[in-house]
Parts: C-alpha cells; sequence; structure tokens
C-alpha cells in the first residue's frame, strides 16, 4: 500500500488522494456536521499535504498526518467561529445499554453518524478516528497526542455512549410505528 | 487478566482484523477464545463494530470532491530553491565524486552486510510491538498475489512443499533500500504464522545464503533462490511442523 505513495523520491500526492480522500471526509463529516465544511476541510487537508510533503520524512505516518492536519484545521476554523459560540446541554448518557444486531442493521448511516456526533467531545474523537479512519489505538495516540491507556479509555467510555445514543435512537423510531399485528387483533 | 481487563483491551480491536499479529492483543485474545463469556461479549462487541464501520463507510463524499482536491495539489507551489554559491557548489561536486568513488570501491564488501541488513530489518518489524498492518487480509494465497502483482511487488514464486496450499493471513507491499519486497503470511495449522519475503534476487546476487534454517533471536530463518528471487522464510513455530511445508 505505503509503496504506490512514492514516485522516485517523490510523494505520489494523487495516489494519497485517492487512498484517504474518503474516510478524510467522513471523518470532517462527523466534525463539522455539514457536507460543505466537510469537502472543504478535506481539501484543506491535501492541498496543506502538497505544500508541506517535503516535511514528512516517514511515509508510513501519512495516514496519521492526515488525519491530525484536518482535525486541526476543523479546529482552527473553531477557533474563528468562537466569537459566536453555540452551547447545547445534552442530557447525561448511562452506560450499559445494548441495541441489538437487528436493530441496528435497520438504521441508516445518517443516524449512525448523528449518534457519533452526540457523543461527548472527551470521547468521540477516539471513536470517530477508530470508526471512520480505521486508525489503530496507536494511530489514535498520535493522532491525537495523547497516552495510549487514554485512548483505550476513551475508546471504551465512546463506545457504551454510542451504543446508548443508538438504542435511544432504535427506540425513538420504534415509538413512530404502529404495530400492524396488534391491529389485526383489534380488527378481530 | 480479568475479563474486564481483557474487554478494556479489545474494545480497541478493529473490526476489519488489521490488529491481528499485535501482540498486545495476544493475551486478550488467547482469553477470549476459552472464556465463553467474554467471547460471547467479543463476538458482539465485533459485530456492533462491523455494523457500525459499515454503516460509515456507505457515506460517499460529494462526486466532485476527488477532481477538486486534485486541481488543489496541481495548484501547489514550487519547492523553493536556494541559490548555491560557486565555491559551495565545487565544494558540493568534490564531495559527490569521493562518495561514488568509495562506493563504487566498497560494493562487493557491502552486499554481505545487505543481506545482513535486509535481514535484520525484516525481523525487526516482524518483533516490533506494533507490527505493521497488513495490506490485505485474506485467508486466499491467490487473491494476496493478484494484489502484490497489482501494487508491481515480486509474487511468491513456485515453491516446492506444500506452502502454497496453506491459508493466508494477508500480505504486505513494502520497500527496502529502494527496492521493492513483497510480504506474505501464511497460517500454520498450530495457529502460528510462517512469512514469507520475497525480493528480486538482483539485490544481492552475489551473496551465497545459507541453504539451511537458522536461528536468530527465537526465529527460525531461511533464505531460497527461486525463479530469479530471493526467498525470505521466517516463522516462530517448531522446525518439525516448519519441515512439513518448505523443502
Amino acid at each position: 500500500m505505503i509503496g504506490q505513495f512514492i514516485v522516485g523520491h517523490e510523494f505520489n500526492l494523487e495516489a494519497i488522494a485517492a487512498r484517504y480522500y474518503a474516510p478524510l471526509y467522513r471523518f470532517a463529516l462527523s466534525l463539522a456536521k455539514n457536507e460543505v465544511e466537510a469537502g472543504d476541510l478535506t481539501q484543506q487537508t491535501f492541498f496543506v499535504l502538497a505544500q508541506r510533503s517535503h516535511q514528512i520524512r516517514d511515509i508510513s505516518k501519512v495516514k496519521c498526518w492526515l488525519f491530525t492536519t484536518l482535525r486541526r484545521e476543523f479546529l482552527r476554523t473553531l477557533r474563528v467561529q468562537s466569537a459566536h459560540p453555540h452551547v447545547e446541554f445534552k442530557p447525561e448518557i448511562h452506560d450499559s445499554q445494548t441495541v441489538s444486531a437487528d436493530a441496528l442493521r435497520a438504521l441508516d448511516a445518517k443516524t449512525v453518524l448523528e449518534a457519533l456526533t452526540e457523543v461527548e467531545p472527551t470521547y468521540r474523537a477516539a471513536v470517530e478516528l477508530f470508526y471512520l479512519g480505521e486508525l489503530s489505538y496507536r494511530e489514535i495516540s498520535e493522532t491525537l497526542d495523547i497516552p495510549i491507556g487514554t485512548v483505550m479509555s476513551r475508546l471504551s467510555r465512546g463506545k457504551e455512549q454510542l451504543k446508548a445514543l443508538l438504542a435511544a435512537a432504535v427506540s425513538e423510531r420504534s415509538q413512530k410505528i404502529i404495530p400492524l399485528k396488534h391491529d389485526e387483533e383489534a380488527e378481530q | 487478566m480479568t475479563n474486564e481487563a481483557a474487554k478494556f483491551l479489545l474494545n480497541t480491536y478493529r473490526p476489519n482484523g488489521a490488529d491481528a499479529q499485535d501482540p498486545v492483543f495476544r493475551a486478550a485474545l488467547d482469553q477470549a477464545a476459552h472464556d465463553p463469556e467474554l467471547a460471547t461479549w467479543f463476538k458482539e462487541q465485533r459485530s456492533f463494530d462491523s455494523q457500525i464501520a459499515a454503516k460509515l463507510a456507505g457515506i460517499q463524499p460529494p462526486p466532485h470532491l476527488y477532481s477538486a482536491i486534485l486541481a488543489g495539489i496541481a495548484t501547489r507551489l514550487p519547492a523553493r530553491r536556494f541559490p548555491m554559491r560557486p565555491i559551495l557548489a565545487l565544494a558540493a561536486m568534490l564531495i559527490l565524486c569521493g562518495t561514488i568513488l568509495v562506493t563504487f570501491f566498497v560494493e562487493h564488501l557491502s552486499r554481505t552486510a545487505s543481506l545482513e541488513a535486509y535481514q535484520k530489518a525484516n525481523l525487526t518489524m516482524l518483533s516490533a510491538p506494533s507490527w505493521p498492518q497488513l495490506d490485505l487480509v485474506t485467508d486466499d494465497f491467490s487473491r494476496t498475489q493478484e494484489y502484490l502483482a497489482s501494487m508491481k511487488a515480486p509474487r511468491v514464486p513456485d515453491l516446492p512443499g506444500a506452502l502454497l496450499n496453506l491459508p493466508t493471513a494477508g500480505c504486505k507491499a513494502l520497500y527496502w533500500n529502494n527496492q521493492m519486497l513483497s510480504l506474505t503470511c501464511f497460517r500454520l495449522p498450530d495457529g502460528e504464522l510462517l512469512h514469507v519475503f520475497v525480493i528480486d534476487e538482483e539485490a544481492f546476487k552475489s551473496v551465497n545464503p545459507a541453504a539451511d534454517f537458522k536461528e536468530m533471536d527465537g526465529w527460525h530463518v531461511k533464505f531460497e533462490r527461486c525463479n530469479g528471487m530471493l526467498v525470505m522464510f521466517v516463522s516462530r513455530a517448531p522446525m518439525v511442523e516448519i519441515k512439513k511445508y518448505i523443502l
């Protein structure tokens, strides 16, 4: 995989873009919650790569570098927007909730992404990189610049929260459906 | 290790199986294989992770995004070049000529050393705590070879013995010393892996490696020339097990 990222002594930026633009876009979408902004962040990340590729000494780190850069770009835009902060209070999420495989199968990607963006920010970045970037715990540790133990802890708690949020989404969805069997029994 | 500790670790095990070779997970995976309660939890966890990853992977970027990225890359500034004073240019030229001459005279000696360095690099990679993730994870040998061919990496030559009938763990294309090589990992029936590195024999043409297995840092290692390729076998499995598959 890594071999195709180098041509002679230069990075093959097209090959790198082809491999990573989709997972980076999904990661950007989970951060920005906005398709236009996600597209802009992804483009900006590759533009920064094109300008600074000579600073990357180890091609095997390019994946981490891209996710780190995209997150930094997002945080930078966030700081610009912080003059008008939007504060939202969310109910506390309790763990140990489960969502069945069948119920999960019925959910669409948008619902799953929305649930992911509802995970507490402290845990969310690790969970996003785990699912959207397929980064290992070591790569997440490098990308977020936090110890490996913290990554494991955040993943554990973040995934519990995600399960709880998905269980809530399933429950909300099921309440909107009128059970057919009940109606038939009523008619009889 | 308690089940809670194992769960804590296994929570970070990626759904695509890319962590299968990471020794950090070995004890927890072994425990999950023998503890029914942990096994059930792990199975559910992996199913959940796989479904979430698959659903999120279904989100497609806008169709124009890739071409917009390429356009952005194309507009990058050319690398900055510094004017070099003539005296510095002359000094650089002299150093370059000296380097070329020295390189020319020590080339033969360095080939032997290079084979050792190559062997050491491969063993270091396999022994590292962060074992590199495979490019392709599959039990199908033919798929690994198709992938390596697509990457223009050397494929495993037609070796005698039953090795090529074993299921694989996956493969990876690598670079060493500006030379492309490949790694294909086979699963032995006892659960151990047998790693096969393949590189063009031109890289070490003048070197005749030992014909039989040697033990190095707990690994059994053997080199073999076959169809223009230099093949390096590496495994921690017992020799009696390895020799069933490699003649």
